[in-house]
């Protein structure tokens, strides 16, 4: 049959390929050293930064352990892998989890509890944390995890529009009133198309941001805060709390509503300083250091009849699947040094759980924004926790959604508050004391 | 004809139609290169800034710092040449035999292919990571080369099956009589005459392996085995005034993509070259 | 080369020959989907939170989804965008593949245009799209605005939250135009230049020659798609909208990515994913049935 030459070299060459991906197929496998951990975590690129030089630092201070950094950027991808590398019983031998899903893992024993250890650790001390903050990781009473933040919701502020506008910077015991006079004063059409361009106020609506306003009332979370067992924002003064944190958009219109957040952020709005005051966490700050261009700060957020505030936080955890607990403990006892604690602080991410790093340099550097960085330290004796429970996340996404509804005006807070505590009834229940 | 006016205001139209597509679709590669263009660091737009002021690479060089992209880009490129050889050959194979096959035969494999069409990727997730588990092979680059052998997906192998069916019968009969072989009659006979097939097939299971970024995050764990899409998608929870980053990083991933099927329906789905094809086997 | 002498003997190697062939596909296809697959469907059927031991529950995991009226959301929702979106991706692809199969000026680049949405990452699709249908800046309402039209919400209506979802899948027809293009190159030409000079229309060649032949191809995508479209949405959503304004765009993968991942309740979540694959298989019947006797198909 004719077959052309060059056609002939051609599919000689592509026979040529295929051979070799078959051999590559069969190519041998890595090889591992035999005292290896590995460490999982999430977060952005500065934050895997950080936790490269953290893993950098503990392979010199101790040689003897392999240990490898697994970085997954997404959280959404980081539980997808932690529930797929635990239901596989391979997960990493070290892995970051928020206080908030750590009873999720916990109630399963799916962690190993820390108490112990820490106990009889040469490295760490109980007493170096904040107080009570290791509560947050305690299950049934047993440390399961050891935090690595403590962070708490702050208002942030555009000095150069206050300024711009003669309001002075918020005090330290400003109120409700003050937060809700400032935004009003800060809210402007300033071309006069009849659409607000200028934005006092800026806000996610979920029960995070809600929560520490609903405590400034006397309101409650969760019906007992001891033994949960329903929402408690049906309290009047809980649902008071909520429908002054809806009236900031439904009524004064301080705050963007769905379609004008949907077509710009508040977060881009405050950077570029058409929005002047903004709630967030810490985790903003990496950000707006390199990205504002104006003068900008922090302040605490208001407060009602108290004040209060609202645990943000992560820790290192130990999955008890682990293939070497004694070597994962030693990544942790790393991880908590003060010298690595600084490392990791020095992103301007988190704040630190040492009080003694905390009230250093590394966090509260006169030289780098927001000046008013004590305020997160400040915060720090008036932080409530979310109660520790197994179905905390699902309770909390389910609220979200009403409370996002009721804040852009689709339902009325009376009707979300309802739906919220009834729909999250039944993950009260789930991993209780069956 | 050629010279009609209404030959040629159509022939007008259609030029008009076809560059019409082409910017409809070529808008969001023009959005994602220009917002790679734009400073990182810089508050994000607002709206679309289609010349970034100031125009700056600042973004493509922080790219190459943040994620290991040159690690990455190599093994999804050993990865690719690998997969993509493989999937065409296991799948072709399959797809003549198929046809080869008494109806009974074809029609229950042509249905199994269907049914494993049908199963959704994340029937696979956990259950194949417990698979992979047991054989000892999570973790090595096994896990994103086993694929090819089972042809990436069904589609190919049902694609090369029609493909093969429109081979006349008796060019294959001629080779069998000429003393060929299955397999010598699928190479020199068949698969040249499936050129269009397989172009389609190569292109689409390079994109498959390519921007797969689940592979890796579940069965992977090291650092030297992250992929392109992994390392990319590390990007996604930048902050927003950071996105051009991510963008620079999309379209490096996207690029190559593009690259491989312009050069490759300029080479191989031109008129010319399938008349060719047609033509040889006179 | 050939020796007619051995022609006899040659003959064992075409009946084992096909086999041969079909095994790699075979073995990898049943070891690494079937057998996976089978496992799903057997978890579907027990609680297992992915430590304990699984516990046969029988159907229970699906009275668990039944009662979930989220399940039901997601199932909703996942079926109109599905309706939407496929015939869309198919049809564009066939027409752009008539439009583009002959080589005339700007057909190269029309050709790797139609290509492209495919291959920009989802993420970052997602990001251009979000901004195409962005309420107040984007392209669309500033053209409705201006052609002094009705200008939605889009995503952030729960009315109009699908649309953008519909719209970016159909914009990614680049594989089924790829294969479409193969498909049209793939038919003897001489066949159709007989009935183009048998004096038939275009139209009329259109529907005479090629529909006919394309059928088979036209099957396989539309099951491809289907499938596709089914867990297309995870990344999507969780950019554009994470399900939001209220469960509008809470998708059948998203859904089954929390139960399953998120709350360890692998029961329930391979039961959904069961309802996935049933979703898909009912959609493909009709599909072949749609198709049975219309073209060159496999009961020549």
């Amino acid at each position: 049959m004719p077959v052309d030459r060059p056609s002939r070299a051609r599919r000689a060459a592509l026979l040529a390929t295929l051979v070799l991906a078959a051999l590559a197929l069969a190519a041998p496998l890595p090889v591992r050293g035999d005292r290896s951990i590995s460490f999982m975590a999430w977060g952005d690129p500065a934050e895997l930064t950080a936790w490269s030089s953290l893993v950098e630092s503990f392979r010199t201070a101790q040689p003897g352990i392999d240990v490898e950094l697994i970085q997954v950027a997404d959280q959404s991808d980081y539980r997808q892998r932690l529930g797929a590398d635990l239901a596989a019983g391979t997960p990493a031998d070290v892995v970051l989890v928020n206080y908030r899903r750590m009873a999720g893992f916990a109630w399963r024993g799916l962690l190993l509890p820390l108490a112990d250890r820490l106990r009889a650790s040469e490295m760490m001390d109980e007493g170096a944390f904040w107080p009570g903050l290791l509560d947050a990781y305690r299950w049934r009473g047993t440390l399961q995890c050891i935090p690595q933040n403590i962070a708490s919701l702050v208002v942030y502020y555009n000095r150069d529009l206050l300024r711009a506008a003669g309001i002075a910077d918020p005090a330290d015991d400003w109120t409700w009133d003050d937060l809700l006079a400032m935004a009003k004063a800060l809210t402007a059409d300033t071309d006069g198309d009849g659409r607000t361009d200028h934005f006092g106020l800026g806000v996610e609506p979920s029960l995070m941001r809600v929560a520490p306003f609903v405590w400034q009332h006397g309101g409650e979370v969760v019906n007992d805060p001891l033994r949960p067992n329903r929402l408690g924002l049906e309290g009047s003064l809980a649902r008071e709390a909520v429908e002054w944190f809806v009236a900031l958009q439904t009524v004064h219109h301080v705050v963007p509503d769905a379609v004008e957040e949907a077509a710009e952020p508040s977060e881009d709005r405050f950077l570029r300083g058409t929005t002047a005051l903004f709630l967030n966490s810490r985790r903003g700050v990496p950000t707006y250091r390199a990205a504002a261009g104006f003068d900008w700060d922090v302040a605490p957020l208001p407060r009602d009849a108290t004040a209060a505030n609202v645990l943000h936080s992560d820790g290192f955890c130990i999955p008890a699947a682990t293939r070497d607990a004694d070597a994962a403990w030693a990544f942790v006892e790393h991880a908590t040094t003060p010298e690595a604690q600084a490392v990791v602080a020095g992103t301007g991410r988190t704040v630190p759980s040492l009080r003694a790093v905390a009230e250093s340099d590394a966090f509260l550097d006169p030289s780098l924004a927001p000046a008013r960085s004590r305020v997160w330290l400040d915060a720090i004796p008036t932080i409530r926790t979310f109660p520790i429970l197994p179905g905390w996340v699902d309770i909390e996404e389910l609220a979200d959604e009403e409370i996002e509804r009721a804040f852009y005006g689709q339902v009325s807070v009376e009707e979300a508050i309802r739906q919220a505590a009834e729909r999250t009834a039944p993950f009260f229940l789930a991993g209780g004391d069956a | 004809m050629r010279t009609s006016p209404g030959g040629r205001v159509a022939a007008a139209g259609g030029v008009a139609l076809r560059l019409l597509v082409a910017g409809l679709f070529l808008l969001p590669l023009l959005w994602v290169a220009s917002a790679s263009l734009r400073a990182p660091g810089l508050p994000p737009p607002r709206g679309v800034e289609w010349i970034p002021d100031p125009v700056s690479l600042d973004a493509w060089s922080r790219l190459l710092t943040l994620a290991p992209v040159g690690r990455a880009l190599v093994l999804s490129v050993v990865v690719a040449a690998i997969v993509v050889p493989v999937t065409i050959l296991v799948s072709s194979l399959a797809g003549f035999a198929i046809g080869r096959m008494g109806a009974p035969a074809r029609r229950t494999l042509l249905g199994l292919a269907v049914v494993l069409l049908l199963v959704p990727a994340p029937a696979l997730w956990l259950t194949r990571f417990l698979l992979y588990r047991t054989a000892g092979i999570i973790d090595t680059p096994l896990v994103l080369l086993l694929p090819a052998a089972f042809g990436l997906s069904p589609v190919f192998v049902l694609l090369y099956a029609w493909g093969f069916r429109r081979v006349p019968t008796e060019l294959i009969e001629q080779a069998r009589m000429d003393g060929a072989g299955p397999f010598r009659a699928w190479w020199s006979v068949a698969f040249p005459l499936v050129l269009p097939t397989t172009v389609a097939v190569g292109v689409l299971a390079f994109v498959a392996t390519w921007g797969d970024a689940v592979t890796p995050l579940l069965y992977l764990r090291s650092d030297e085995l992250t992929t392109l899409p992994l390392a990319i998608r590390t990007l996604q929870t930048l902050d927003r005034s950071d996105w051009p980053i991510l963008m620079a990083g999309a379209l490096l991933l996207a690029l190559p993509a593009i690259a491989l099927f312009g050069i490759a329906q300029r080479r191989f789905l031109a008129d010319d070259r399938i008349a060719e094809t047609f033509g040889r086997r006179g | 080369m050939p020796d007619p002498g051995r022609v006899a003997a040659l003959r064992d190697p075409w009946r084992r020959g096909p086999w041969l062939m079909l095994a790699p596909w075979l073995v990898g296809s049943l070891l690494l989907v079937g057998l996976p697959a089978l496992l799903t469907l057997l978890l579907s059927l027990t609680a297992y939170d992915g430590i304990s031991a699984p516990v046969f529950t029988g159907f229970d995991a699906y009275r668990i989804v039944a009662r979930d009226p989220l399940a039901g959301r997601a199932l909703e929702n996942t079926l109109l965008f599905l309706v939407a979106a496929v015939p869309l991706r198919i049809i564009g692809a066939l027409g752009l593949a008539l439009l583009l199969e002959r080589p005339r000026r700007g057909t190269g680049t029309a050709r790797v245009a139609a290509w492209i949405p495919a291959v920009i990452p989802d993420v970052a699709a997602a990001l251009v799209w979000l901004w195409i249908f962005n309420p107040l800046l984007g392209p669309v309402n500033l053209l409705l605005g201006a052609l002094g039209l009705p200008t939605p919400g889009w995503l952030a209506d729960p009315e109009t939250a699908r649309i953008p979802f519909v719209v970016m899948a159909a914009a990614g027809l680049g594989e089924g135009f790829v294969v479409l293009l193969a498909a049209l190159k793939g038919i003897p030409p001489e066949i159709r230049s007989a009935a183009a000079l048998d004096g038939a229309g275009r139209v009329a060649t259109f529907r005479a020659i090629t529909l006919p032949f394309l059928v088979p191809w036209l099957v396989v995508l539309s099951i491809r798609d289907t499938v596709v479209a089914l867990q297309w949405t995870l990344i999507p959503a969780l950019v554009m909208t994470g399900g939001d304004p209220y469960y509008s765009t809470l998708f059948l993968p998203q859904a089954i990515r929390e139960e399953a991942f998120d709350r360890f309740r692998y029961g329930p979540g391979s039961a959904l994913i069961v309802l996935l694959a049933l979703v898909a298989a009912a959609v493909s019947v009709g599909i072949l049935l749609l198709a049975r006797g219309r073209g060159v198909t496999d009961a020549d």
